[in-house]
């Protein structure tokens, strides 16, 4: 189970935004999708769960294979994929709803549960499993957005694990939060990789290095440079990844 | 010296405005007060109690008895909010969730159109449109004669009004609420109706409630509109299909007329002190709701 893109465009109105990227994201690892602002990286991953698709003006060409099926084909069933994939955004975003609710909207949705038994035991099962279930114990009904940052981070993590997801896609997931969450929330990702393909986009190159396996080096919309993280930082090919690295812009 | 100046008519500028703004709110006491005065003499003939729950309307006796045009009004009122809301939301679902851009530029100023456009407008496509359908075609199959002008065509003129002054504002309500959280929604595989439904309506609760709570207050003083289609007939309602006669068309009807009446002009007085606190406590209350709904979501 892998994701492969194969010569993929894509374009916004008049600006084409992603050039010809062809990457393969193995599986039960983490790629870490660095590069400068501007440079494609959230765009590749909003393409991933076909978020783009609300984009006004936006048109995709290529090939995405998700297990082997092209997502961008006008036959692919989006709802299904995105349970899939899942994702933890920049900012959290906890729905307008209690904690509880919070993890239980995906499984509700997806119609995972017969018996509201199962249902609390999953929901239980993955708020322990970003370490917020004795944070919280006695405020499972409180609405969500009373949880600190941090907390509203795990939260959303836990509610993306909560539908099973195969692939998980972290959007500078730890960009707002303060050093010692962000620690958490980056450790939580390195404990979820055995049982999740994860794909990071960052723009602490710290990070990268921290936790990456893999790294995608994108620059003006193009992948400049990808290969595991040692071969990538240490070892890099290309002159830009070298410049990008050495901080000569960012 | 210059910035004296400045700060002198920082001062001026905000006492204006402040002398404006209790002006504005001390017009309404001014209303109030003068509604109740005006009313005296008919609350010093007859009992409140009288005059609000008796059903005999004989001006000529001196016998005034409301209770027939406050549920004249009530049931026109809620079935306008009954037609409008759920028309009005599932438009500006549509419109937010749903339409392309280009269909958004088209439906907003027509929207906006439908807004500005002259109660007189609405009553008169009522008298053509809405009572001879009611009349032929509906009633009928519920009744043996039915003339149209009844609670229903108030109803439905009033509901129509009310739309595009409901559309526009769940339109902001639904605008405002972050992409973010819709796409959080959709990210765990929700399609986009369960997301309008189980997120932005919930998100925007309470700028539903207080949009609902506008646009009945609209409904319950609009007059002209509803004065050409209810009927005018003085009796309690007691379906859709009865004339009904709600108090701004009682007070648009008569007032200026027959006022030599002892307590006449007193009694359409007292009927207009009616109205502002039906509407006054409404918001009352709906800020009430408002208030208790959003300490419980924070």
């Amino acid at each position: 189970m892998s994701i492969e893109i194969k010569n993929l465009n894509v374009h916004i109105k008049e600006n084409h935004i992603l050039k010809n990227v062809n990457l393969t994201l193995p599986e039960k690892q983490i790629t870490c999708v660095i590069g400068p602002s501007g440079c494609g990286k959230s765009t590749l991953l909003r393409t991933l769960n076909r978020l783009i698709d609300s984009t006004e003006g936006v048109r995709l060409e290529g090939e995405v294979l998700v297990d082997g099926q092209d997502i961008i084909s006008s036959g692919a069933e989006i709802t299904e994929l995105r349970r899939k994939i899942g994702l933890v955004s920049q900012r959290p975003c906890p729905l307008p709803m209690s904690i509880f609710d919070n993890v239980a909207y995906g499984c509700r949705i997806n119609k995972m549960f017969k018996k509201r038994r199962q249902l609390i035991y999953h929901v239980q099962k993955n708020l322990k499993a970003v370490g917020l279930l004795d944070e919280i114990k006695g405020r499972m009904r409180t609405p969500a957005a009373r949880l600190s940052i941090g907390q509203q981070q795990r939260l959303c993590l836990a509610r993306s694990l909560a539908v099973r997801p195969e692939y998980i896609l972290a959007d500078e997931a730890t960009s707002a939060l303060d050093p010692i969450s962000s620690k958490t929330v980056e450790d939580l990702f390195v404990s979820l990789k055995d049982q999740y393909s994860i794909i990071m986009v960052t723009h602490t190159l710290r990070q990268a290095l921290r936790i990456a396996d893999n790294v995608v080096f994108m620059y003006l919309g193009q992948v400049i440079e990808t290969g595991s993280a040692n071969q990538v930082f240490n070892h890099p090919q290309q002159e830009l990844t070298q410049k990008y690295l050495s901080g000569a812009f960012s | 010296m210059r910035n004296k100046t400045r700060i002198v008519k920082d001062k001026l500028a905000q006492g204006i405005m402040l002398t404006i703004t209790v002006l504005a709110i001390l017009l309404v006491a001014v209303i109030a007060v003068g509604l109740y005065l005006k009313s005296k003499p008919v609350l010093e003939e007859s009992s409140l109690w009288t005059l609000l729950f008796s059903s005999e309307w004989r001006p000529m006796k001196g016998a005034f008895g409301f209770l027939p045009f406050i549920m004249g009004t009530v049931w026109v009122t809620l079935l306008s909010i009954l037609i409008a809301l759920p028309i009005s939301l599932l438009t500006a679902i549509y419109l937010t969730e749903y339409a392309q851009p280009m269909v958004r530029k088209f439906v907003f100023p027509a929207l906006d159109i439908l807004a500005a456009l002259p109660s007189v407008i609405y009553g008169v496509w009522g008298v053509l449109v809405i009572v001879p359908f009611i009349s032929r075609h509906l009633a009928p199959h519920f009744v043996d004669f039915s003339t149209g002008y009844t609670v229903l065509a108030a109803g439905i003129v009033l509901g129509v009004m009310v739309i595009p002054l409901l559309v526009s504002l769940f339109i902001e309500i639904f605008s405002a609420v972050p992409t973010d959280l819709r796409e959080a929604s959709l990210a765990l595989g929700a399609t986009r109706w369960q997301t309008a439904k189980k997120v932005v309506l919930r998100k925007t609760v309470s700028g539903i409630i207080a949009s609902t709570v506008l646009a009945v207050s609209r409904a319950l003083g609009e007059t002209i509109a509803v004065l050409m289609v209810c009927g005018c007939v003085i009796g309690i309602p007691k379906g859709v299909l009865d004339a009904c006669y709600p108090i701004p068309a009682l007070i648009a009807n008569n007032y200026g007329e027959m006022l030599s009446m002892p307590f006449y002009e007193s009694a359409l007085m007292f009927a207009a002190l009616i109205l502002f606190v039906i509407v006054l406590l409404f918001n009352l209350f709906s800020r009430i709701i408002l208030y208790r709904l959003e300490k419980s979501e924070m």
